[in-house]
């Protein structure tokens, strides 16, 4: 009896662990990455953003929840009429919270400089100086850490766009890295399938910088 | 039992759960019971939850079953877990109010007194690039804060007066340890400067008075630096400029950083251009060489040491008056060494400690005269302090310092030394007590002891602060300040003691995107200043026997977003000030406290040519003097100060700067005050000589060369 018993205890945290990582951690996923992509307003910006931070906490060994919460509260920065700078505040302490889950992963990296970027853009006067140089210093280091990531790439060649405008050079180098960019992201698609949750966002921003290029 | 079976039993059970659904409902409101939209309710260990809506309701349906905890989350306030039982199909829940977490962000803040240069924080009044970008400044930290409020610009000192005070009544603090002799050394009437390099500093913390009781030994003011906390990149950083030039290399990695930088400076070919009022027989010049490294900590903690050493000096005749020929012969050299280290480090319970030791070497040689002089001052302190945040409402403080310090002056003709060594001991404490969001109180308290002047004493701080509108807030500072006399009077008598000064101040902060306005009203008595008879440079009978008090009010205008691409300030400060104080009798307006101070600093980017240029009108009503061919002391006034400056940079290149400034173009002729001769003339007149500026106007030319991989760095890029 004992022995069943212990099947029986075992069986189940089997059956809960499984609930918790896979399946239903792919298809919770699924879900809100579903409803990201309709995202229409504020509210519904936050109403994904919760989703997945409960599942962050469902899942703490996940840094993808985090990911996109912190993603999320960076896109409705750009978007919305909202607390332009406390959301980017938020979306680094979500990246700062991935970043312990995943240290040294380059989307994080990325979306760190990311979010430097949105911070700059509210005050670039102000804040360009100092935070130019972090947040092309995290672009770099994003590419160190995987050269196949197309947004370190795209977003790296934003900043080398917006410095070539400024100082009146040439977009040479931002056009050849936009271009090296699109190349990845071709790369990228051809790797996706009906499961994969990992990043796929930025195409567009490599699009729009490679269409200053001649 | 059959393990099939079993298996079966689970699946059935899985089934059972995934198919029970239950649906929950409620409610979330903030502290006032308002809706409050956006927050996450969530079952514990479940993907099953939602948002609350505009009306802050709620409702889901999950599958989980039994004794469930809700748990209730919203960015910025507390979370709350509820227990729940999930035994029906439909259940309400109760209301829940959310509390928000009182963060630095979101709160009321202490602005009485208090002026904060940082990228990072909110009622900051200059930014860290300002102090290097503000025209007239000249890249001195404290020509920058010379246009701020509260302040007097005393064009013959060059170091920062504070509110009625004098330049020894600012203590000056890098990374939270004192400074010692921290301008160049000079000698009367030729403007000094700070000896730091504003670009190693990414904050400054200046305090007009009834600071924290962290600090003391200031009777007016504090003005705390803070080093930079970890450089991103290597690079090499070339300056050339028609004073001098310097190179700094940086050398950097993750984890640390160092930096090795040496400047040469001489003013001679300058003064061989432009024509000096001076009398020079040799212009300044020195040499400096700095290192600074960072190192991150394994388990999070940053070490930090900066260490300088630099060589100087200048030769000068300065003209007597009532009297023929080139005057007296002035012969400075000096060295100076500072070296300091300290660590600190945040821990997950609460506690965040620092510690750190420093030492300011300074050592002059005089010629005054004919007459050969030594002076030594070594300075050390050790400090050690604790913060404890007991919850998002209420932090503590505690630390304790310890200081030697050992002074001397030597007439190497008569061979009399005169010195002293002394200890001091600090323990401070101070409680920080958030009410509400809207409301915070804060009360230290300071004790203090010297061995030397067989004094121990405890200082009260107090403050407050509430917001009384969406952007603003009044704010309230007081407290008890004790300071030591000057080096060159304890030598003479080591037993005098502490001067004391009250300070009161009323703060009203108005600020909302790109505006900050700030009103400012105190009251400053002094206690036990030092008198004595003679004069400064050779006093008797010295006594902790002068009062005083100082009062006024000041504004201050920062905007910048109004016009585009452009940034201004304006400030303004009236300061009543009278003090009985050294030699004189009664109780004087002193010649450093000019009643009416106002600047205006404007910086304007014109981005089609890659520059800023910017501009800086200062104006004070005029230095009190004593004319002996009057009756009473400080009986006259000089005319009024005024200076416009003008400044243009040029960035041609990402990684290049070029910098081209003018002080007073308008070349007024400025007068500090006079020095009268010692006996009368023929007539029975006691003549006169105005003490005035170095040469009408100051010329700087300087060009910043970045040499790194990444060719978008510059100088700039440090702050």
């Amino acid at each position: 009896m004992k022995k069943y018993i212990l099947t029986l205890a075992f069986s189940l945290v089997w059956i809960a662990f499984a609930q918790a990582s896979d399946p239903a951690f792919i298809a919770a996923m699924q879900k809100q990455l579903k409803a990201k992509k309709t995202i229409a307003n504020y509210e519904q910006s936050q109403e994904v953003t919760n989703g997945f931070l409960r599942i962050a906490d469902a899942s703490d060994s996940e840094w993808l929840p985090f990911y996109y919460a912190a993603l999320l509260k960076t896109e409705a920065a750009f978007r919305f009429d909202i607390e332009k700078d406390k959301s980017l505040d938020e979306a680094l302490e979500l990246v700062k919270k991935a970043d312990k889950i995943a240290p040294g992963n380059s989307e994080i990296t990325a979306l760190n400089g990311y979010i430097l970027m949105g911070k700059i853009s509210l005050d670039p006067a102000g804040r360009g100086q100092s935070m130019s140089p972090q947040a092309m210093q995290l672009f770099g280091k994003a590419i160190n850490l995987d050269r196949e990531n197309p947004r370190a790439v795209s977003l790296m060649s934003q900043m080398e766009l917006g410095m070539a405008e400024f100082f009146g050079t040439g977009p040479e180098k931002a056009c050849g890295m936009a271009r090296m960019s699109l190349d990845l992201y071709k790369k990228e698609e051809a790797k996706i399938t009906d499961e994969y949750l990992l990043p796929t966002w930025g195409k567009m921003q490599a699009d729009q910088v490679a269409s200053k290029c001649n | 039992m059959n393990p099939r079976l079993l298996l079966f039993i689970t699946f059935i059970l899985l089934q059972t759960q995934a198919f029970a659904q239950a649906s929950l409902h409620g409610k979330v409101l903030d502290e006032k019971g308002v809706p409050l939209p956006g927050a996450n309710i969530l079952i514990k260990g479940s993907y099953d939850g939602a948002t609350s809506g505009q009306d802050g309701s709620y409702r889901f349906e999950t599958s989980a079953t039994g004794s469930q905890v809700l748990v209730f989350k919203f960015l910025g306030f507390k979370t709350q877990e509820l227990a729940i039982t999930l035994d029906q199909n439909s259940l309400e829940i109760q209301q829940i109010k959310l509390i928000e977490e009182i963060t630095e962000m979101n709160s009321v803040t202490i602005s009485a007194g208090a002026m904060e240069a940082s990228d990072e924080k909110k009622s900051v009044v200059l930014r860290p690039l300002d102090i290097v970008t503000t025209s007239g400044a000249m890249g001195d930290i404290v020509g920058a804060l010379q246009t701020l409020p509260g302040t007097s610009t005393v064009g013959n000192d060059g170091r920062l007066f504070v509110r009625g005070g004098d330049a020894s009544e600012v203590g000056i603090y890098i990374d939270g340890l004192r400074v010692g002799n921290a301008y160049g050394s000079s000698t009367a009437n030729v403007p000094t400067r700070t000896r730091f390099n504003p670009n190693i500093f990414k904050g400054t913390f200046f305090s007009t008075g009834g600071y924290s009781a962290e600090y003391g030994q200031a009777l007016s003011s504090a003005l705390s630096l803070n080093t930079k906390d970890h450089s991103l990149r290597t690079q090499g950083d070339v300056s050339i400029m028609s004073v001098g030039g310097g190179y700094s290399q940086t050398l950097a990695n993750d984890k640390h950083s160092i930096s090795l930088t040496a400047n040469y400076f001489d003013l001679k070919p300058y003064q061989n251009l432009v024509k000096q009022d001076f009398d020079w027989e040799r212009a300044p010049n020195g040499w400096d060489v700095e290192l600074s490294a960072q190192q991150k900590l394994k388990k999070g903690g940053l070490v930090k040491v900066l260490a300088r050493t630099e060589a100087g000096g200048m030769e000068l005749w300065q003209t007597q008056p009532g009297e023929n020929g080139r005057g007296m012969y002035v012969n400075l050299h000096n060295k100076y060494s500072y070296a300091q280290s300290n660590w600190r480090n945040s821990y997950d319970n609460g506690w965040s400690l620092f510690g750190g030791l420093s030492v300011s070497s300074n050592k002059d040689d005089l010629i005054i005269d004919a007459t050969p002089i030594k002076r030594k001052n070594l300075l050390s302190h050790a400090k050690f302090t604790a913060i404890k945040d007991f919850s998002d409402r209420v932090s503590m403080k505690v630390g304790t310092e310890y200081f030697i310090h050992n002074y001397s002056e030597k007439l190497q003709l008569e061979n009399e030394e005169r010195s002293f060594d002394e200890q001091e001991t600090y323990f401070f404490t101070e409680w920080d007590w958030y009410l509400s969001k809207k409301l915070v109180l804060r009360g230290g308290l300071r004790a203090g002891n010297s061995q030397l002047a067989e004094q121990s004493w405890v200082d009260p701080r107090l403050s407050l602060a509430y917001q009384v509108s969406k952007f603003g807030q009044v704010s309230l500072a007081s407290g008890q300040f004790h300071q030591l006399p000057i080096e060159n009077f304890r030598a003479i008598d080591p037993t005098i003691g502490n001067s004391k000064a009250k300070h009161l101040i009323l703060n009203y902060l108005f600020q909302k995107d790109g505006l900050m306005f700030r009103a400012e009203t105190f009251y400053k008595s002094y206690d036990e200043l030092i008198r004595f008879e003679g004069n400064p440079s050779n006093p008797t009978g010295l006594r902790n026997a002068g009062a005083g008090y100082a009062r006024g009010v000041d504004f201050f205008l920062r905007d910048r977003n109004s016009i585009k691409n452009t940034d201004y300030w304006i400030s303004y400060s009236f300061v009543d000030s009278k003090r009985s104080y050294n030699q004189y009798e009664t109780e004087v307006q002193p010649n450093f406290a000019p009643k009416h101070n106002f600047s205006l600093v404007v910086k304007h980017f014109i981005p089609t040519l890659k520059s800023q240029l910017g501009t800086t009108f200062s104006f004070n009503d005029g230095y009190t003097f004593t004319d002996p061919n009057e009756s009473g002391e400080m009986n006259s006034k000089t005319k009024s100060y005024q200076s416009l400056s003008f400044s243009w940079s040029y960035l041609p290149r990402p990684n290049l700067i070029i910098h081209f400034a003018v002080q007073n173009v308008l070349g007024r002729e400025n007068i500090f005050g006079y020095s009268y001769a010692s006996n009368p003339n023929e007539q029975g007149v006691f003549e006169s000589l105005p003490t005035g500026q170095p040469a009408p106007r100051f010329l700087f030319l300087g060009i910043f060369l970045t040499l790194s991989k990444d060719k978008t760095a510059n100088n700039l890029n440090n702050l």
